[in-house]
């Protein structure tokens, strides 16, 4: 009887998603529903339901999920302030001559993009309303163009820093805790979303080596889905080299300095994520006015000596005893902070003048919003779900799987792959990942490499028609000479390639696992 | 359509107005969040020093950007849907959709988020509840607080989309059956 609950409250469900009202509401409604109607049949207990007020409390105060605002006002900032757009062109130019170097270029904007925002539903979006017509004009194959487009778009959700990781690194830390009590380990190790960062590093730029290789040989071996640019354009002088270099590497720098402080064990993600936002907003402001150039030069300079300064003396305040070199030091730091603070609040100030900030802020409040609110809702539903059984039913079919844990992996896998035609990855990650993966880490699965699986698994439900989220979000903005079709279409290939990932790094775990280890032991 | 104005779209334009208001001061904590985690970003790495007031006020922040802004984001049409069906739907179908999922869905739940959080947040205001690290900020009954503001905004924000599905279906049956946007 309760077994009928709980299945028919997942497949009520998902019904009632389908009707199109909001996700997370949708979650928690149909939720509710059941919890009443298994109230009255005596299956479903209501007290339960009193730990849905401090969870939700829980995940206000949850100081790992902090990361989720500010990795997104930094991706929102990048977008809006055209920082984006630029790199796309540059990096047009630099391989358009080549054959298939838009194809190129696309899928290492997407790459970068991926890096410095990681929200999917952005980044194809911005790709495809400017690069899908510069591809379509210089005569590219429109299912190739598609494809490309939308493949890279999603690699933000792979590649690190990304919100994915940091959502599923938090859900995934406390399911494995709970695997390891349940098997009477009592000091249990634990899984952060540094070690996904760095566990997902290597597959990620596995995936971008696989589509790069891609371009390269579909050019070779039809020419005309691919053409380079020939015209005037095409011949860059040393000056257009400099000028390259201008747009391209200080988004590089910005990327790789937050990526390496968190792999480098330095900085947490929310602290590398606040950097991040800071400097995207300095970026910015360099961008779109150039009055705002010295400030930003002054602030970045300030941080670069302030670095430096931490390197080479102890600044820490609070001490007994401060040797007078150091008294000098911290003097001169306390001075490079202010110039740093001068040239931060300059920088947003411009950036407030144009009206760009409370653009970004006001994004950056929806799409922060819309996650945790599926979070909330998704909390209700995981409530309801466990009081009527259905982890432990849940639990019973895993272990009962012939194959024992590659069956039990694969099925996980496949459900969540058909489950991601419906749903965004935050309803995944915070419905089915807590029910499944910890029957999965009790049968010896390693939680990175599982994160990182799912991660890609996910990735690739996206790109699959006729269902894909990306190909939503590029049919929305492709111009009406494109054919759904043709998304469908070109899509195929990439699907395949993501195909091909999952099954590497199936059999070789140590992609996911080496880095990780290597880096906190 | 009748131009005369009727307590339901009157209702719902005042809470849209409200929200939006909100919205538009909420969002500024986004900033306030980046700017004081950046600061103590700086505090902590460069001079060592960690005050838990700012590592709470950086939560505080982070709690009121999405409790008080999830209104907001209804009203923008913000909250992810399954928009497979959604999208291709007329206007009358959405708006069905909208009022049902609102009536079923939406004020079901949170008015149990209020029932369960009065008692949660009154005990906390009863003893007046502050942080459990000793120099942080006395004021977690006010955070938890947020929880039922998140629920009446809610509440309040689904008035407003139900009359508004509930304007488009009176308009539309009397127009043609099929997609009915004035």
């Amino acid at each position: 009887m309760k077994e009928f609950f709980a299945l028919t409250l997942f497949a009520g469900t998902c019904g009632f998603l389908l009707a199109g009202y909001p996700v997370a509401f949708t979650l928690a409604g149909s939720a509710l529903f059941f919890a009443v109607l298994g109230n009255l049949f005596g299956v479903f207990d209501f007290a339960l339901l009193g730990a849905l007020v401090p969870q939700i409390f829980g995940r206000m105060t949850n100081p790992v999920l902090i990361a989720v605002p500010l990795f997104v006002f930094m991706g929102v900032m990048l977008e809006r302030s055209k920082v984006a757009e630029d790199l796309l062109e540059t990096m047009g130019r630099m391989f358009g001559k080549l054959p298939g170097g838009l194809g190129i270029a696309v899928t290492i904007v997407g790459a970068l993009l991926a890096a410095s925002t990681g929200i999917v539903g952005a980044t194809v979006v911005t790709m495809g309303l400017l690069s899908l017509p510069v591809m379509l004009k210089r005569g590219y194959d429109p299912k190739l163009a598609t494809g490309t487009i939308c493949a890279a778009g999603t690699l933000g959700q792979i590649i690190p820093p990304s919100i994915v990781l940091v959502l599923l690194g938090e859900v995934l830390s406390s399911s494995y805790q709970q695997a390891q009590l349940k098997q009477g380990i009592f000091s249990p190790e634990t899984v952060s979303v540094g070690d996904l960062f760095a566990g997902a590093l290597l597959p990620g730029l596995m995936l971008v080596s696989f589509y790069l290789l891609y371009q390269i040989i579909v050019a070779w071996l039809r020419p005309e889905s691919s053409p380079a640019i020939t015209d005037e354009e095409g011949t860059v002088g040393a000056q257009g080299l400099i000028a390259m270099g201008r747009v391209l590497l200080p988004p590089i720098a910005l990327i790789i300095a937050v990526l390496g402080s968190i792999l480098g064990g330095i900085a947490t993600p929310t602290e590398a994520a606040a950097v991040g936002a800071v400097g995207a907003a300095l970026l910015a402001a360099r961008r779109t006015d150039p009055r705002a150039r010295m400030p930003v030069r002054v602030a970045i300079l300030a941080m670069v000596l302030l670095l430096v300064l931490t390197h080479f003396f102890d600044l820490r305040l609070g001490r007994h005893e401060i040797p007078m070199v150091e008294n000098l030091a911290i003097g001169l730091a306390v001075a490079l902070a202010a110039a740093l603070t001068w040239g931060v609040i300059t920088a947003f100030v411009r950036l407030g003048r144009v009206g760009i900030l409370a653009d970004v802020t006001r994004a950056t409040l929806s799409i922060t919003a819309m996650v945790f609110v599926i979070l909330i809702g998704a909390a209700l539903f995981s409530l309801v779900f466990r009081g009527l059984g259905g982890d432990d039913m849940v639990h019973e079919f895993l272990h009962g799987l012939p194959g024992g844990v590659i069956g039990a992996t694969i099925t996980v896998m496949a459900v969540m792959f058909v489950l991601g035609f419906f749903l965004d990855f935050i309803e995944i990650i915070y419905v089915v990942v807590p029910i499944t993966a910890p029957p999965l880490l009790l049968l010896g699965v390693d939680p990175v490499w599982l994160g990182v699986m799912i991660a890609i698994n996910l990735q690739t439900s996206f790109l699959t028609p006729p269902f894909g989220f990306a190909l939503f979000y590029l049919r929305g903005v492709a111009p009406a000479s494109i054919r759904t079709l043709d998304i469908y279409r070109g899509i195929v290939p990439f699907v395949l390639i993501q195909a091909v990932a999952l099954i590497v790094l199936a059999l070789f775990p140590a992609l996911a696992v080496w880095l990780p280890k290597l880096i906190y032991g | 359509m009748a131009v005369k104005e009727d307590a339901l779209t009157t209702a719902a334009r005042a809470i849209d107005r409200l929200n939006e208001t909100i919205g538009h001061a909420v969002a500024w904590t986004a900033l306030a969040l980046v700017i004081l985690q950046f600061i103590a970003v700086v505090l902590r790495y460069v001079f060592g020093v960690g005050w838990i007031w700012v590592e709470e006020s950086i939560v505080y922040l982070h709690a009121t950007l999405f409790m008080a802004g999830a209104a907001y984001t209804l009203l923008h049409d913000g909250h992810v849907r399954v928009d497979i069906f959604y999208r291709e739907a007329s206007a009358r179908d959405k708006a069905w959709v909208d009022l049902l999922g609102t009536v079923f869905f939406l004020w079901p739940v949170s008015t149990l988020i209020l029932i369960k959080g009065w008692p949660y947040v009154w005990s906390s205001w009863a003893i007046l509840e502050g942080s459990p690290e000793t120099s942080g900020i006395p004021a977690v009954f006010l955070l938890k607080t947020l929880i039922l503001v998140f629920a009446v905004m809610m509440i309040a924000q689904g008035l407003s989309m139900a009359a508004r599905a509930v304007l488009t279906l009176r308009t539309t049956a009397t127009d043609s059956q099929d997609n009915g946007a004035p």
